[in-house]
């Protein structure tokens, strides 16, 4: 898949401009807010999964914020973009989750892949074992410091990095987003690099 | 510009977040000294072994949310004037009976036909009116299955649920009965890949009716498990020579992730020979990686007395 499909892929199937779906939506038209969801939930399915990297989570997250979208569209007063507004609930209820599993120290370790959930790690392993032992250990040990590296990170790093490196937002948006300036958002991103650079070691 | 921070904005650069006078300084920097610029690789490095980290929701993760969201929705905000007149029963059979009528067109994997029985009676229970839907006696509803999605008590002592409720049914006959076929033919998109595997591989020896054959190149293209599209190439071989069976065909040589099914594929299309097809082969000799399909295709060429090259 490509990095960075957020940024172009959504609101790209409309044939109608998004202000108009939610002036359509805000008067109580069903069909544009179904419309609305379809631009942009597969990008939000995907954020939530990678970041939780759990399909019940990520259904949770997806319900959870398209259900906040709907019962308090009509306070969106157009002060942002539509993405924008949207993503500020969707990071809201990932950060929550974050800061939850923060405190009970539980991060799931094994993706839950029992209905065919894609991890490009795993699949390098599933090849490696017979033809090369050592590249095999090798990727599992990658594997284990890169999902420590990423459990070092603060929620918000860890939002941060998610919405730069993997959902391709520019950094302005994303301050935007997380109701923060720029410079902070750099910052963030920064620090997230650093840590999982000194984590990662020789790795890379 | 010195090194350290130089190091500092690598990150900032990689992602292209510098001011465009900045960057070229950075460039610059990088161009002149080898250490900086081993920093600046084990930046590409980092970035390159994240983007295998990259997790993807499973393939009717986003069918399902959508359902349940629209379900969700339904149940609180009720349609001013939607009054209905016939039982639920006779609607969800009417559902039915829709979703299988439009399965000729239906080549796209989308959500199983449990997700409209979902989405139906989640809309249907909920209710439109919260004065007029009557709980249901579920004691005496036989083999139901039910999963409460939402509770809401209100001041007045009652309480709202929202469920959806899935019923067991069994049906039995003869494979050339038009009502079993469309239910095997819904069963080829159920998330359940064992019994994608069993009813694609039942419709295989009925690929002649022209929805069988969709359903098996559907199942071809589109099914992510490699049993499933073993079964739907089984079912093609007598179809090998239509022009449409070919093109799924070769676009399972090509692009299939599995050696069998892309040696499968290579069986079914050389039962005939046409240009296009030596053309391909002749192109995968060039960059097949495994060895056997490789074998497979270099044998099907010679068959034919055709160049192993190309030129």
């Amino acid at each position: 898949m490509e990095i960075g499909h957020a940024a172009e892929a959504v609101g790209a199937r409309l044939t109608i401009p998004v202000d108009e779906l939610v002036r359509a939506a805000q008067r109580g038209d069903q069909d544009a807010f179904e419309q609305l969801v379809r631009a942009y939930d597969r990008s939000v399915l995907r954020l939530a999964m990678n970041l939780l990297r759990s399909p019940e989570d990520a259904r949770d997250v997806y319900q959870e914020a398209f259900l906040r979208v709907y019962r308090s569209l009509d306070t969106f007063r157009f002060d942002c973009s539509f993405q924008t507004w949207l993503y500020r609930i969707v990071t809201n209820i990932c950060l929550d989750q974050l800061r939850k599993r923060k405190v009970r120290k539980e991060e799931p370790a094994v993706m839950e892949t029992g209905d065919g959930a894609l991890d490009r790690m795993d699949s390098f392993e599933e090849e490696a074992p017979h033809a090369d032992p050592e590249r095999a250990a090798w990727n599992k040990e990658l594997k284990a410091r890169i999902e420590g590296a990423l459990q070092d990170l603060s929620p918000r790093e860890r939002m941060v990095f998610e919405l730069r490196h993997y959902q391709g937002l520019r950094l302005r948006n994303i301050g935007e987003t997380l109701g923060t300036t720029e410079e902070a958002a750099k910052n963030c991103l920064f620090r997230a690099t650093q840590k999982m650079r000194s984590v990662l070691g020789d790795f890379v | 510009m010195n090194c350290d921070w130089v190091r500092k904005l690598i990150p900032l650069y990689f992602y292209g977040e510098l001011p465009s006078e900045e960057e070229e300084r950075v460039e610059e920097h990088l161009h002149g000294c080898a250490a900086c610029a081993r920093e600046m690789e084990r930046q590409r490095r980092l970035a390159a072994a994240l983007d295998r980290r990259l997790a993807e929701p499973p393939p009717l993760l986003l069918e399902e949310c959508r359902v349940d969201l629209m379900a969700a929705i339904r149940s609180q905000t009720p349609p001013r004037g939607a009054v209905v007149s016939r039982g639920p029963w006779a609607l969800f059979l009417e559902a039915m009976a829709a979703t299988l009528a439009g399965f000729q067109r239906f080549r796209q994997p989308v959500g199983a036909l449990a997700l409209v029985a979902l989405g139906f009676f989640a809309a249907r229970f909920a209710g439109t009116n919260p004065g007029a839907a009557q709980a249901p006696d579920l004691s005496a509803a036989g083999e139901v299955y039910s999963t409460v999605r939402s509770i809401q008590p209100d001041n007045a002592g009652r309480v709202r649920i929202a469920y959806d409720e899935t019923r067991r049914r069994e049906v039995s006959g003869r494979m050339d009965d038009r009502g079993i076929q469309k239910l095997l033919l819904a069963a080829a998109t159920e998330s359940n890949p064992a019994m994608r595997v069993e009813s694609v591989g039942l419709l295989s020896e009925r690929a002649g009716s022209s929805d069988v054959r969709d359903a098996l190149l559907n199942a071809l293209s589109h099914d992510s498990n490699a049993g499933v599209r073993m079964k739907a190439l089984e079912g093609l071989k007598p179809l090998a020579g239509d022009p449409e069976v070919r093109k799924s065909l070769a676009g399972a040589l090509v692009s299939d992730d599995d050696p069998a099914v892309r040696m499968q594929a290579v069986d079914l299309l050389v039962t005939q020979r046409d240009d296009a097809t030596v053309g391909m082969l002749q192109g995968l000799v060039q960059k097949e990686n495994n060895d056997y399909v490789r074998l497979k295709c270099e044998r099907a060429l010679k068959d034919w007395n055709a160049s192993v090259g190309t030129f």
